[in-house]
């Protein structure tokens, strides 16, 4: 945490999170339904996952792989046994009336993930993480569609069953911005362990608990460490329904500033549930009758307890973004801005080590997450859109190291017609004529420049160095483009010596 | 077993829980049954210890497709249906 001077009068945001990702598996946490996406609904259901009476669930292996990776990736601590719950609670969502979870025994404690913010690095504790199911889901329908107005529920449980890990924060965020830079970060690692995917829909779902605190109440100038006391008396907002690194700080910046504004015109906060509504920009409260919750956890005897605990020595994890962006530093010489964008995600990155092994590492860096980062970019595509065509994006940068054409066609032209009308390099190259122009050629073409432009000559011999600059366009005319400008330059200093 | 054994008021909480409306002749009744039902289950203090199994754990299986049921089995308990969905009343 970067020490930060505190003033009297002055306000602190305190931000945890609890949030909850799907593991990628092909079947379901307790059942062997399928978790494929299907428009189909309640296709893959079966007793289990319908909570039909006699029906018992069998843990799912590879849900347990998966969070024993999550856990030595955020380096928890995998307790000796670990054991499912009973949560219990009434809603159409959920089949069985309760939702197996893991209570006292999570099989993730104390982990933590470092992350990056404006520069500064700090470490965030991941108080626990657990393995639960997913609810179905529900489509409120007529009455104008809202929760509160409509006609009747229909309920699809293709969704009931689905492996989910729940990830608990200490309340350890001072700012939105920090909650943003954590979710990019835990997904960036989810992907590197190959356990999450986040173009799914609903594979990431946030809530967040929100205070405000008196900047006197906290011990020193480290804002780090807030007494408990002073968080217990301040009114906290969860803020539900967040699906996304970027509409967690809009809507983290949205109650921040609701807070404040009411701490400021001498209005209590109250403690409630609110709703972030994402195409209105603002959070709502949900109303709940505030009543205790009550969810009665109890052993869930179907399910022996885990002991797996020794698996975290047994199963192997990829190298994460972190150690290796400092590798990418290390090996290739990048810089931190370069090497965070070549392994923000895991294809970005194994991309990157194939062509740094083959052409210069620095040429390799700005192709990779300049020109071809930039250019996905500006079209709304991700790497993984072009993922066969990757040897493509190679071969261009090949006719770049070898070169056979210039930096600027190869980025303005090839790559952009490769995107854009799905040529290949060696296509597009022909088709436009981009091949380097053959230095007989250029010659000819600096001879007629010289011999057509006497005033510039006179200017040049005269000492006006700037009128090379037009005759370097002349030449640059003649050779459509196709020329380098520097050698061009040179070439014409040579002709006009003479 | 005492008459306090369960309270009206445990018995309005849990129905609440549950989403059940209980009358006040319902809630008297259901309060008498559940101190009966708990009565019963401390019959099970006389059972003699017993030799426990052994302890089971790390029963999982495989990440292995198995087949799911048809729509139209998943869905023949439901009162209502449509369109592929169960129907329910409206919830908030």
């Amino acid at each position: 945490m970067t020490a930060q001077t505190v003033q009297q009068g002055d306000l602190v945001t305190v931000i945890g999170l609890e949030v909850h990702v799907q593991l990628e598996t092909d079947t379901k946490i307790f059942c062997g339904c399928s978790t494929e996406r299907t428009d189909e609904p309640n296709e893959n259901v079966c007793p289990v996952c319908l909570g039909l009476p006699g029906a018992l669930p069998v843990l799912n292996e590879a849900a347990v792989e998966a969070a024993v990776k999550i856990g030595k990736a955020i380096d928890a601590d995998i307790p000796e046994e670990t054991r499912f719950h009973r949560k219990n609670y009434y809603y159409p969502d959920l089949p069985k009336n309760f939702q197996i979870t893991q209570y006292d025994e999570p099989i993730c404690a104390d982990g933590e993930l470092e992350i990056s913010v404006e520069g500064d690095r700090r470490t965030v504790t991941v108080e626990r993480a657990h393995l639960e199911e997913d609810p179905g889901s529900l489509q409120h329908v007529g009455g104008g569609g809202g929760i509160d107005s409509a006609e009747y529920t229909l309920v699809d449980y293709n969704r009931a069953g689905t492996p989910l890990m729940e990830i608990v924060t200490a309340p350890d965020f001072r700012s939105p911005a920090e909650v943003r830079a954590f979710l990019a970060e835990l997904e960036e690692v989810l992907e590197y362990l190959g356990v999450f995917d986040a173009e799914r829909d609903g594979s990431l779902r946030i809530d967040a608990n929100l205070s405000i605190i008196p900047a006197e109440e906290i011990d020193g100038e480290d804002t780090a460490e807030i007494g408990a006391e002073a968080l217990a008396a301040a009114n906290r907002t969860e803020v539900k329904n967040i699906s996304s690194h970027k509409g967690a700080q809009k809507a983290l910046a949205y109650e921040e500033t609701r807070q404040k504004n009411a701490i400021q015109r001498g209005r209590a906060v109250e403690q409630e549930t609110r709703h972030w509504d994402e195409s209105r920009g603002i959070t709502v409260s949900m109303r709940s009758k505030e009543e205790e919750k009550d969810y009665r956890y109890f052993e869930e005897a179907d399910l022996p307890p885990l002991r797996v605990s020794g698996w975290k020595e047994e199963i192997a994890i990829p190298e994460l973004p972190t150690a290796r962006r400092e590798r990418f530093e290390d090996e290739y010489g990048l810089s931190d801005e370069a090497a965070s964008k070549l392994t923000s995600t895991k294809q970005v990155a194994d991309f990157y080590e194939d062509v740094a092994g083959e052409y210069d590492p620095d040429l390799a860096a700005t192709w990779v997450a300049d020109n071809l980062l930039g250019e996905l970019n500006y079209r709304d595509m991700e790497i993984t859109a072009i993922e066969g065509r990757l040897e493509e994006v190679t071969r261009l940068v090949e006719l770049v190291a070898t070169d056979e054409i210039t930096a600027k066609n190869a980025r303005e032209t090839v790559l952009r017609s490769m995107l854009d009308d799905g040529r290949t390099p060696d296509e597009v190259v022909a088709e436009e004529g981009l091949g380097k122009t053959g230095e007989d050629e250029v010659k000819r073409a600096v001879v007629e420049a010289v011999e057509e432009n006497p005033d510039a000559v006179a200017d040049y011999e005269s000492g006006d160095d700037g009128a090379i600059n037009f005759l370097v366009g002349q030449v640059m005319q003649k050779t459509g483009g196709s020329a380098d400008p520097g050698d061009v330059n040179q070439l014409l200093r040579a002709e006009l010596e003479d | 077993m005492s008459d306090d054994a369960v309270s009206a008021e445990e018995v309005r909480h849990v129905a609440e829980l549950a989403r059940v409306g209980l009358t006040d002749e319902e809630v008297d009744q259901f309060t008498r049954q559940f101190a009966d039902v708990l009565e019963y289950f401390e019959t099970l203090d006389e059972v003699p210890e017993v030799e426990r199994e052994a302890d089971l754990t790390n029963v999982m299986r495989p990440d292995e497709e198995r087949d799911s049921l048809d729509r139209e089995e998943a869905l023949r308990n439901a009162p209502e249906t449509e369109d592929g969905y169960f129907k329910g009343p409206n919830v908030s």
